[in-house]
């Protein structure tokens, strides 16, 4: 065989013959200070990622404390059951009348709230009492079409947080997607 | 090095594809029942670990998955390991299995994990360990996934026939079943059994390529069949398999160049002249590439056609020449910092971790080595790395931006509420203070009054009271009645009840009175102590005990602690940097070397067949 065939003879050899851990392993011996450096820093980096996730955490929640206090707090969530009648483009949100969301999907937001997901769409303040809920949700109904559709619900604002889901659910009888409001006890 | 790592990150790759499978398509519940654990998800499936764990963490600070207890714990595991954090993950797997009542999915899920983790420490028989706890009844995901990790240790361990035992137990699905078979084809090939493996490679090769990964994978069975048949000297059915591989596919070099040799071999040097001609035309900087450049005029020396031979050496040399020339300077500009100012320029997204689509989008000249160096296991680690980094130091600056923002917010907030409130504060509550000392006063009076007067009905508790009310309002109704027997005897009966409240509260008046006395001095103390500490502090924390000063203080702490994270990241990334520079520096110097020895070598064949030549001067014109 020819001499400059090295690079074919090694291809053959690795991929066939087992000596992987043994080429690994030469190879390495003469990188020991930085396979040293790279271990200590993957340490580092790990330390690193833990505490700066704390820190959001730590933060996230005095922000939700500071600026969204329990007594006055609604968090709105969107999700989509199946989906197949349905496919989302966008959602738009009004409490009392007044728009306070607008949000316009990502392909990959959607699939994500189709595998199971449920995204926060609005966290916010509102006073005890009652309030008049509507969402009005667009996109392409069954067979293509342009689809917009509203659902509304009053809730009534106590002390406490207040969760409310917007649901998209497929109805089966009438192959059409269905559009609900919950409030999460 | 290039290909030890290489071939090593198919196999990481293969591991990889299994977790997600798993990920997909075991750990996720079919039903949400915490909104929470909802968000979590939605953030999980679109990669954005980073969060995810986020997200996961505070509902379960605020316990907001009560329904979802165990699988968030086991979701959270998973999550860390997914970006990186391996020592974390390890401790939450172990803290799982700590609990005897654990549920056995949730218990071999957290084995599959810790088997995982070990495997990427380079940890072999700590993952195998961790494979032999995963037991009795499991999902088919979870069944398949654990074969086939352990599948994989034992062939890098070299004990192949165990391997073999393994898969060969193994039932999967369809999807499942074309990865399965290569790793037995290899582990069959490397134990020996080259017929037994060619039949699961060829069957690997055929299987349906729906998705992008399904089609590598097909042309790595076929590509390693062709190599095989190589090997044992069967041509025919090497070149069928290799003309198999996709043309256009990332691992078209190396089937042309086998396909060239399969040629070769069979001493069909003009038919090893297409694939190769062919893959001498493509981008140098792949090895497959330089070494076609002179199997190109070997196969022509062969053929005896000296003076095109010539030719082709020399441009052979002169390509290679100005790819080490391309090579320097491309080192150049990574020393320079052109790498991690191309990293920097990208968008790290959101903590997407190990998984992240990793690409140089710039014209730098590091773009011409990009596919070389993303084969380096060690050179994508480090980018991983070094990307999380920028991110961490994203969401810091942003933070940092955040905190000051609410601090003034707070400041204002603290101020307007300082120049409104007091005044509004004092006044209430001296009022209020007022009005209670008054009352007191008033009391004080009825009860000396009562003394002096000994008028005892005075100290009749607010029941009494409320019972003489009701009698006086019956009598004034009796007396606008007619005189008559009945109403005579309602009036005695009236004045009776009136009088036994009268006896009851004179027959205690000794006891009311001392007990009404030390009630009054009681309250009267209570009345002083409040007045002092209402004196003593400042308005907006009698308005919100955890208002202004709690938040600040907070605030206040994590900024501290922000700042620290600030510079640590920042040298971490220095450090990342200039070890990332160095594995890709390393890795083109690789390069160079090797084409220095191809240079040596193609010198060396030059003079051969000029030589050649001038015994056959018949051939071509040399230029």
């Amino acid at each position: 065989m020819c001499v400059y065939k090295s690079f074919f003879l090694l291809v053959c050899s690795l991929l066939l013959s087992g000596s992987l851990a043994l080429y690994s392993t030469n190879s390495n011996a003469n990188s020991d200070d930085s396979t040293n450096t790279a271990a200590s820093l993957d340490k580092e980096i790990q330390s690193l990622k833990q505490q700066v996730l704390a820190l959001n955490r730590s933060l996230f929640m005095l922000e939700e404390e500071l600026l969204f206090p329990s007594n006055t707090q609604i968090a709105v969530f969107v999700s989509i059951d199946i989906g197949y009648f349905f496919s989302l483009d966008s959602v738009q949100l009004k409490i009392d009348n007044k728009v306070i969301s607008n949000y316009l999907y990502t392909q990959r937001e959607v699939k994500a709230l189709h595998r199971g997901g449920v995204q926060r769409l609005y966290m916010g303040n509102i006073k005890s009492g009652e309030h008049e809920l509507v969402a009005i949700f667009t996109g392409k109904g069954p067979n293509g079409r342009d689809y917009r559709r509203g659902t509304e619900l009053v809730v009534n604002k106590n002390l406490g947080a207040m969760f409310i889901e917007l649901k998209i659910v497929d109805n089966e009888n009438s192959k059409q997607p269905d559009f609900s409001i919950k409030e999460w006890e | 090095m290039l290909q030890g790592s290489s071939c090593k990150y198919v196999s990481l790759i293969l591991l990889f594809f299994c977790s997600q499978l798993i990920s997909a398509r075991d750990n996720p519940p079919s039903s949400v029942k915490d909104l929470q654990y909802g968000e979590v998800l939605f953030y999980y499936y679109q990669q954005d670990y980073f969060n995810s764990i986020v997200r996961l963490e505070i509902a379960q600070q605020q316990e907001h998955l009560s329904n979802h207890k165990d699988e968030a714990e086991l979701m959270l595991g998973g999550l860390v390991l997914s970006y990186g954090m391996r020592d974390k993950a390890r401790l939450i797997f172990q803290q799982l299995l700590d609990d005897q009542h654990i549920d056995l999915s949730i218990h071999n899920r957290a084995w599959l994990y810790l088997a995982k983790i070990s495997y990427q420490r380079g940890d072999l028989s700590g993952a195998l360990d961790a494979t032999e706890k995963i037991n009795g009844k499991m999902t088919p995901a979870t069944y398949t996934a654990t074969a086939n990790l352990k599948s994989l240790l034992l062939m890098e361990e070299g004990r192949n026939s165990e391997a073999i035992e393994v898969l060969k137990k193994t039932r999967s699905n369809k999807h499942w079943t074309p990865y399965l078979k290569y790793n037995l084809g290899i582990a069959q090939i490397r134990n020996g059994n080259s017929n037994e493996g060619e039949r699961n490679l060829e069957s690997a090769g055929k299987s349906g390529g729906f998705t992008s990964e399904q089609r590598l994978l097909r042309d790595k069975a076929n590509l390693a069949l062709g190599y095989s048949y190589l090997q044992k000297g069967v041509v025919d059915k090497s070149r069928q398999a290799l003309e198999k591989v996709r043309f256009e596919g990332p691992l078209s070099n190396k089937a042309l160049l086998g396909t060239g040799w399969a040629d070769a071999d069979a001493g069909q040097f003009a038919q090893a002249l297409v694939p190769w001609t062919e893959l001498s035309t493509r981008n140098i900087a792949d090895p497959a590439v330089q070494e076609a450049l002179l199997a190109v005029p070997y196969a022509m020396v062969k053929m005896e056609l000296y003076g095109q031979a010539v030719q082709h050496y020399k441009e052979g040399i002169s390509a290679l020449n100005d790819e080490k020339r391309q090579l320097d300077i491309s080192i150049n500009a990574i020393q320079n910092g052109e790498l991690l100012r191309s990293l920097e320029q990208s968008d790290p997204r959101t903590g997407h971790g190990w998984r992240q689509q990793l690409t140089i989008d710039t014209d730098s000249p590091i773009l011409h080595y990009q596919v070389r160096l993303m084969a380096s296991h060690d050179f994508q680690e480090g980018i991983k790395n070094y990307r999380d980094l920028l991110f961490l130091r994203r969401n810091l600056d942003e933070w940092a931006t955040s905190i000051a923002a609410y601090e003034d917010a707070l400041a204002i907030r603290e101020s307007r509420s300082q120049s409104h409130l007091p005044g509004v504060d004092h006044v209430q509550i001296a009022n209020t203070l007022e009005t209670l000392r008054q009352r007191h006063a008033a009391l004080t009076n009825t009860v000396t009054s009562v003394e002096s007067t000994g008028n005892s009905i005075g100290l009749a508790n607010a029941v009494e009271t409320q019972q003489l009310q009701t009698l006086s309002g019956i009598e004034k109704q009796l007396a606008n009645l007619p005189d008559t027997p009945e109403i005579r005897n309602l009036r005695d009966k009236q004045k009776f009840l009136n009088g036994i409240i009268y006896w009851q509260v004179d027959n205690e008046y000794r006891q009311r009175l001392g007990k009404t006395r030390l009630l009054l001095s009681e309250l009267e103390t209570l009345i002083q102590q409040t007045g002092m500490v209402i004196g003593n502090q400042e308005p907006e924390d009698i308005k919100t005990p955890a208002g202004f000063p709690g938040f600040q203080k907070q605030l206040s702490i994590q900024k501290t602690a922000l700042k620290q994270l600030q510079t640590r990241t920042a040298d971490a990334s220095m450090a990342q940097g200039a070890l990332l520079e160095q594995l890709a520096v390393n890795e083109l110097e690789g390069q160079k070397k090797r084409i220095d020895t191809y240079i040596v070598q193609a010198r060396y064949a030059l003079a051969q067949t000029y030589d050649s030549l001038l015994n056959n001067p018949t051939d071509a014109v040399v230029r």
